[in-house]
């Protein structure tokens, strides 16, 4: 099960900036083709991100490569850029449906085959960022076996909902926040909530931060390095909670190994959920 | 993340409040703002101007960061976005004047150094290696002898005024090399003015024609040439194009004389060639000095033959005044092109 | 490939480089200027021909202002230049690995 807290974006025309990013240890690194870079310099972008893709130093890291809309004149190329470069998933913004999933996914197997990559390694995530995709957000998560994660982009979203962002408890993302949470669980996939954009404000952050995980999001989208280690604390579990999802993993582990069908603990039947539970936990664990 | 800078680029046109902002910013540098740049990339922190830097055609001129953030990595993301700007507009090789002091900024930005006119004003390039190739291109084109003489002309377009003045000074001297200047910014195209010097030189021996560049007379080297407004013009300009045709292009060829024509009607080709005489026999220089001489102009009923007055007749469609101040060759040329129709002054 | 008009890539940051490209019919003249020539002026060197020699290109100016690119930098910017000075043609991503 792969760990996925924190997304960094990291704007794919910025060398100094791909090349260090690691650095930061988030679980995920999103080299952006879309937002970060103007139209003149899309080009030339695209392949710094494809030599970047390439870095040892991402070994360990999950890249995930932002491509612009199929639509555009940037997109194909990116993705060719992407899959070429071996790149680990690619996040397609702006998704309204499920075709745009299938769409993507019948050019990422074609280019699989082409640059001779097993079929099917590639994963996606659909990044949603209009009504449209709030209200298709379950046909999205469940499209296709490659989804990894769906994302909620709040800006685009707010603005196709012709509302703003009002800090404090912002009933203006809850639904959205809910759809795209629910959508997650019935795919078991993962759910990313929106970028912070303010990067000084570490409060807000961290407020913001609680609220997605209380709603059920695995991680977040983080557009600064500082967030990354600030959400990897808040998304921490608290060493009784650490405790316990040991002891169930070893009750689990234990069950498994004598053959028995049920696992107990301090008398009680543990539930697979609970199990998985306590797996989610501990690939929570902060590590500096 | 510094997405406290935010770049743009301007019109000086359309933002009078802009330009207000850019003029204080520049003053502050003891700059002056240049009218003529075209276009400006700006940047603003909250909304204040921090730094500036006007583009006229292939040239970066008027460039300005706030004290408060020298040093840091700004001045070289203003000098990323101009020269991405130029690259937009389709000028790759650039040029930029700068105040002496700031050199080694400018170095930081990838242009080196050309000319300097001493605590005024350095004249660079975005190439290490450019002014040397041109070098080499021309050292090859070197001729024998001891006295070799060199022109430059606009020739817009090719007269018998220009004609008398190449023959003079092919008489005199060894070799004579001929350039014409060419920026696209006359009357007549480059390619119709070096294709009428052409025809119309072609018989006078010991000549050696050469296109223009760069480097003499154009847009970096002479800005002030090309203005409408001739009365405004600065003089140190006219020290840039000189001393680099001291320093470089006369050493590669071997020239040891210049030759201009008289002007009495144009002002600005009456003070270049004072300033001639000044910067290419009088100012010191590592470059040996040159011998200016100039060639009265030739006149015809007692005036004078210049292109300006050929142009005048032209607009008026009167073919048949021109007769007698073009060589045959340019009258066929202006004959095929322009008979009945008009054509703008310059 | 080749280099049919005059193009640039990159900017002056740190960690990035500045490509110029221009067309020469004599050959391929490449220069490079950098804080670090001394130390890295060989790496940087051997990165851009390495680079324009799978693109094909034997002839044309190449100009490096390099603000201590990496490798990886050095290769996707000079592709992009020679790319943008080669016109509109199509990417042959073999030659881009």
């Amino acid at each position: 099960m792969k760990t996925r807290r924190s997304m960094l974006f990291v704007p794919g025309d910025n060398p100094a900036m791909l090349s260090t990013a690691f650095v930061y240890k988030p679980d995920s690194v999103m080299f952006d083709l879309e937002d970060a870079v103007s139209p003149r310099e899309k080009d030339s972008a695209r392949l710094l991100v494809f030599h970047a893709l390439g870095l040892p130093a991402y070994k360990d890291i999950e890249r995930v490569v932002r491509i612009n809309r199929l639509d555009s004149e940037y997109g194909l190329k990116d993705l060719e850029a992407a899959i070429r470069g071996r790149a680990d998933v690619v996040r397609l913004p702006k998704t309204d449906s499920a075709d745009d999933i299938h769409e993507l996914e019948s050019h990422v197997a074609r280019l699989e085959k082409e640059c001779s990559r097993p079929v099917g390694e590639t994963k996606l995530i659909a990044a949603i960022e209009s009504a449209s995709g709030v209200v298709n957000a379950l046909a999205i998560a469940t499209s296709s076996q490659r989804m990894a994660a769906i994302a909620l982009a709040g800006f685009d979203y707010l603005v196709d909902m012709q509302t703003s962002r009002s800090g404090g408890s912002e009933p203006e993302l809850f639904y959205a926040r809910a759809a795209i949470v629910h959508a997650a669980r019935v795919a078991h996939i993962d759910a990313f909530d929106v970028v912070y954009g303010n990067v000084d404000d570490e409060e807000g952050f961290l407020r913001e931060v609680q609220i997605a995980k209380q709603l059920g999001f695995n991680g977040k989208s983080l557009i600064h390095p500082r967030q990354v280690d600030l959400l990897h604390r808040a998304y921490a579990p608290t060493q009784k909670e650490l405790d316990h999802a040991q002891r169930v993993i070893a009750a689990a582990d234990a069950a498994h190994r004598n053959g028995q069908g049920v696992v107990a603990l301090d008398g009680k039947m543990i539930d697979p959920p609970v199990v998985k539970e306590a797996e989610l936990i501990l690939s929570r664990v902060y590590a500096s | 993340m510094d997405k406290e800078f935010q770049f743009s680029v301007v019109d000086p046109k359309d933002s009078a409040q802009e330009m207000d902002a850019v003029r204080a910013l520049l003053a502050a540098n003891q700059l002056e703002l240049d009218l003529h740049n075209q276009v400006w990339v700006v940047c603003h922190v909250r909304g204040r101007l921090v730094a500036c830097a006007g583009l006229d055609h292939n040239v970066i001129k008027c460039v300005a960061v706030s004290k408060e953030f020298r040093g840091e990595s700004l001045s070289l993301r203003l000098g990323s976005e101009v020269i991405a700007l130029a690259a937009q507009r389709g000028y790759f090789h650039l040029f930029l004047y700068s105040p002496p002091h700031n050199r080694e900024l400018f170095q930081g930005w990838g242009f080196y150094p050309l000319v300097e006119v001493s605590e005024l004003v350095v004249l660079m390039e975005n190439s290490p290696i450019a002014i040397k190739r041109y070098y080499e291109s021309l050292q090859i084109q070197k001729r024998p002898g001891d006295r070799i003489g060199c022109m430059v002309l606009n020739a817009n377009p090719f007269t018998l005024g220009h004609r008398f003045l190449v023959e003079t000074a092919a008489s005199e001297c060894d070799w004579l090399h001929v350039f014409v200047v060419k920026e696209d910014a006359s009357a007549f195209s480059y390619a119709d003015r070096f294709s009428l010097v052409a025809d119309g030189v072609k018989d006078i021996s010991r000549l050696a024609l050469h296109e223009g560049s760069d480097y003499i007379i154009s847009r970096a080297t002479f800005p002030g040439y090309f203005l409408k407004e001739k009365e405004t013009i600065d003089r140190s300009w006219a020290a840039i194009d000189l001393l680099l045709f001291r320093e470089y292009i006369a050493p590669a060829l071997g020239i040891t004389h210049r030759y201009v024509g008289t002007e009495p009607l144009d002002p600005v080709t009456n003070n270049y060639n004072a300033d001639m005489k000044y910067w290419l026999e009088k100012a010191s220089s590592p470059a040996n000095s040159i011998c200016v001489v100039e060639v009265p102009r030739v006149s015809i009923k007692g005036m004078p033959i210049s292109a300006s007055r050929v142009r005048g007749f032209l607009a008026q469609g009167d073919l048949e005044a021109i007769r007698h101040l073009v060589p045959k060759t340019t009258l066929e040329f202006l004959e095929r092109h322009y008979s009945g129709v008009g054509v703008a002054q310059a | 490939m080749k280099i049919i008009k005059q193009a640039v890539a990159g900017t002056l940051e740190s960690s990035d480089l500045l490509v110029k490209v221009e067309p020469n019919d004599s050959g391929l003249d490449i220069v490079i200027q950098s804080e670090v020539v001394k130390q890295f002026g060989k790496q940087i060197r051997a990165a851009v021909a390495e680079t324009l020699a799978k693109l094909d290109v034997d002839r044309g100016t190449v100009v490096i202002e390099d603000k201590g690119a990496l490798d990886y930098a050095i290769r996707a910017r000079v592709q992009a230049a020679v790319l943008r000075g080669a016109g509109s043609v199509d990417v042959n991503w073999g030659q881009l690995s």
